[in-house]
């Protein structure tokens, strides 16, 4: 028997892992090189000797548990592995990235002689399996947190962001609950249809035309835009469409993020429009006349032109009807020239009974033409209560080194000429 | 692999020979943790692996919060026994031995590490010991789980054919329960039916 004691203790000290030999009482009967090492307790000192002298913090009513488990069951019994370490501490020496000072092991207790109610203990050290597995599960909680954050972001986005997704093809796939609330759309009747189905502009407007240019680029295009809402009322958005590009630079989707900017445009519209006829006031006038100063492309065949209307005797109509009527001659004319002036026109009112009209693309002679269309359509008009009424037209072009005021002033001498020749007709000056 | 040659014969010698081996795990657990119990007839069946899904969602209801040990157990026959507690079982289990009122979660794993080897032991050893046959035993873990995620999709793939074997353990007096599954799948099945076939060559022999 002693032959065969001292036989294992060879083996138990060649074990790369510790191995110890307890009866039921905890009394050692073997100690083997690995926790020598390990804990610093030589063989000699604790074999005779009881664990609990050595290990007083150990729950003993538990592991005695164990070991009479494993006697009476003649199998193995094992400690948690998973949470801290329940049985003996052995000190860990690793000084890099460690999140642990003690060795997490795994304990397992197996019969060794029942008859003298000994057992052996394999203590196997898994601390690196543990520290990954701590480390996993930090991991872990963290990208559950980021994902129940992502979740919390995607329902506000989807609540309160008016988005729609397209395919590649600009074919919608998705719209926000937002979106759909606003335009009063239901998701199921929009994916599948063309995001452009939805913009109120021709597609040949130069706009939507500047859009198409930039994302066929697989560029971000951002503007405003008029969009109708399922019941035909028709929005002003403030729009950002951006492509999502993948690593072969293709084009996977397109995501649109409206803004509804109904209000602010018109706020907008009120503050440069005039109150009585609604064309564009002479605040907007003046702005629309310095962008096109500023373009370059003028030449003389093909300038722009500006021309002031005065409407004759119109001090009369006021003494004679009084302003009520004179403010519905002025709107029904302000009416005439709107119908009346090209696409490309700018028509606003210059103050009292004069209107001024900005002419892109016509030199001297055309735009005297363009004049003497507007004379004629208000000639032609009958004002019921005042009988027929007249205009009188300056009209002049624009030449290099023009100012604004050089150009008014011109206007302004070909009306002032126009009402000496007899009123009712247009004078042209020329730069 | 003839699975289906498990015939009803061969279930109902299965279950009752896990009838003597729960019998015997009742008696160890009242020998060894001093606490008197009973356990359910057991209940068998043989599955696939999206039944054995259903199979623990109807056993196990709509708790949220599961004590879950796993011990895998190799021999001729092989497989996983699977001892599953609602959290509060498993705190009763742990005050009841460790005798303190608040038990942390380290001794509550502990303890129901200890009552799964008795359990695992007892009834996998003595169903053995029958078919006269051996397994090994390897290390158990716990793991706390939220709602029915007790089998994982990567899990279920490595199973084929299972057999089911499973029961309800209780000690009224302490408020402890747990439900006890034993799985086992295709080869295991095959060869336990062998060796049932050899135990009733032998009983009418």
């Amino acid at each position: 028997m002693t032959y065969t004691l001292d036989h294992c203790n060879v083996v138990f000290d060649s074990l790369e892992n510790g191995t110890l030999v307890v009866d039921e009482e905890c009394t050692v009967w073997s100690w083997n090189k690995w926790l020598e090492i390990n804990t610093g307790i030589a063989s000699d000192a604790i074999i005779g000797n009881n664990l609990k002298e050595f290990y007083p913090e150990l729950d003993y009513k538990g592991f005695q548990r164990k070991i009479r488990t494993t006697l009476r069951l003649t199998t193995p019994t094992f400690y948690d592995a998973s949470l801290s370490n329940r049985f003996i501490t052995i000190p860990r020496n690793k000084v890099t990235t460690s999140l642990l000072k003690i060795m997490q092991l795994q304990v397992t207790i197996s019969p060794y002689i029942p008859a003298l109610k000994r057992v052996m203990i394999s203590i196997h050290d898994i601390s690196d399996l543990h520290e990954l597995k701590i480390t996993l599960q930090h991991r872990m909680a963290e990208i559950a947190h980021l994902n129940s954050e992502l979740k919390q972001d995607k329902q506000i986005i989807d609540a309160n962001l008016m988005i729609v997704k397209t395919d590649c093809g600009c074919l919608i796939t998705d719209i926000t609950e937002a979106f759909s609330r606003f335009f009063g759309f239901k998701k199921e009747e929009l994916v599948g249809s063309s995001l452009s189905n939805l913009f109120v502009a021709n597609k040949q407007e130069s706009e939507f035309l500047q859009m198409k240019d930039l994302l066929e680029k697989k560029q971000k295009w951002s503007g405003e835009m008029q969009i109708n809402t399922k019941n035909g009322k028709k929005v002003w958005m403030d729009a950002v469409i951006s492509p999502y590009i993948d690593e072969k630079n293709e084009v996977i989707s397109y995501t649109a993020i409206y803004h509804d900017i109904t209000d602010k445009k018109r706020i907008e519209l009120l503050s440069v429009t005039d109150p009585l006829t609604k064309l564009y006031n002479r605040q907007k006038f003046d702005e629309v006349f310095e962008e096109m100063l500023m373009r370059q492309h003028w030449t003389q065949e093909n300038t722009f032109g500006v021309l002031i209307a005065d409407v004759d005797h119109f001090k009369s109509v006021n003494d004679t009807y009084g302003h009520q009527i004179g403010d519905a001659v002025l709107i029904t004319i302000a009416d005439i020239l709107e119908k009346t002036i090209r696409t490309s026109d700018v028509l606003a009112r210059w103050g009292g009974e004069e209107f001024v009209v900005l002419l892109p693309d016509v030199d001297m002679k055309k735009a005297a033409l363009v004049a003497e269309k507007y004379r004629q359509a208000i000639e032609q008009m009958n004002f019921s209560e005042v009988g027929p009424i007249t205009a009188s037209f300056g009209v002049t072009v624009f030449s290099y080194g023009d100012t604004q005021e050089k150009m008014i002033y011109r206007a302004d001498v070909g009306l002032y000429r126009a009402k000496k020749n007899g009123r009712n007709r247009v004078e042209s000056v020329q730069p | 692999m003839q699975t289906d040659e498990f015939t009803g014969d061969h279930l109902d010698v299965l279950k009752e020979l896990m009838n003597i081996a729960m019998g015997n795990a009742t008696a160890s657990i009242a020998d060894l943790l001093q606490a008197f119990g009973t356990m359910h007839i057991p209940h068998l069946a043989i599955t696939d692996m999206d039944g054995l899904k259903n199979y623990i969602d109807d056993a196990l209801g709509s708790y949220e919060r599961y004590y879950v040990t796993k011990q895998l157990f190799g021999g001729i026959i092989g497989g996983e026994f699977i001892f599953v507690m609602t959290d509060e079982s498993a705190a009763n289990l742990g005050n009841y031995l460790y005798d303190v009122s608040q038990p942390n979660d380290a001794d509550i794993m502990d303890a129901v590490i200890e009552l799964t080897n008795i359990l695992s032991s007892t009834i996998i050893s003595r169903l053995t010991e029958e078919l006269k046959t051996k397994v090994q035993f390897f290390a158990p873990s716990t793991e706390i789980i939220s709602g029915n995620l007790l089998i994982g999709d990567e899990e279920t793939l490595n199973y084929h054919k299972i057999i089911i074997v499973s029961t309800v353990m209780e000690f009224q007096s302490h408020k402890i329960s747990g439900q006890i599954f034993i799985l086992a799948r295709d080869e295991t099945i095959v060869r336990l039916r062998e060796l049932i076939d050899q135990k009733l060559e032998e009983l009418y022999a």
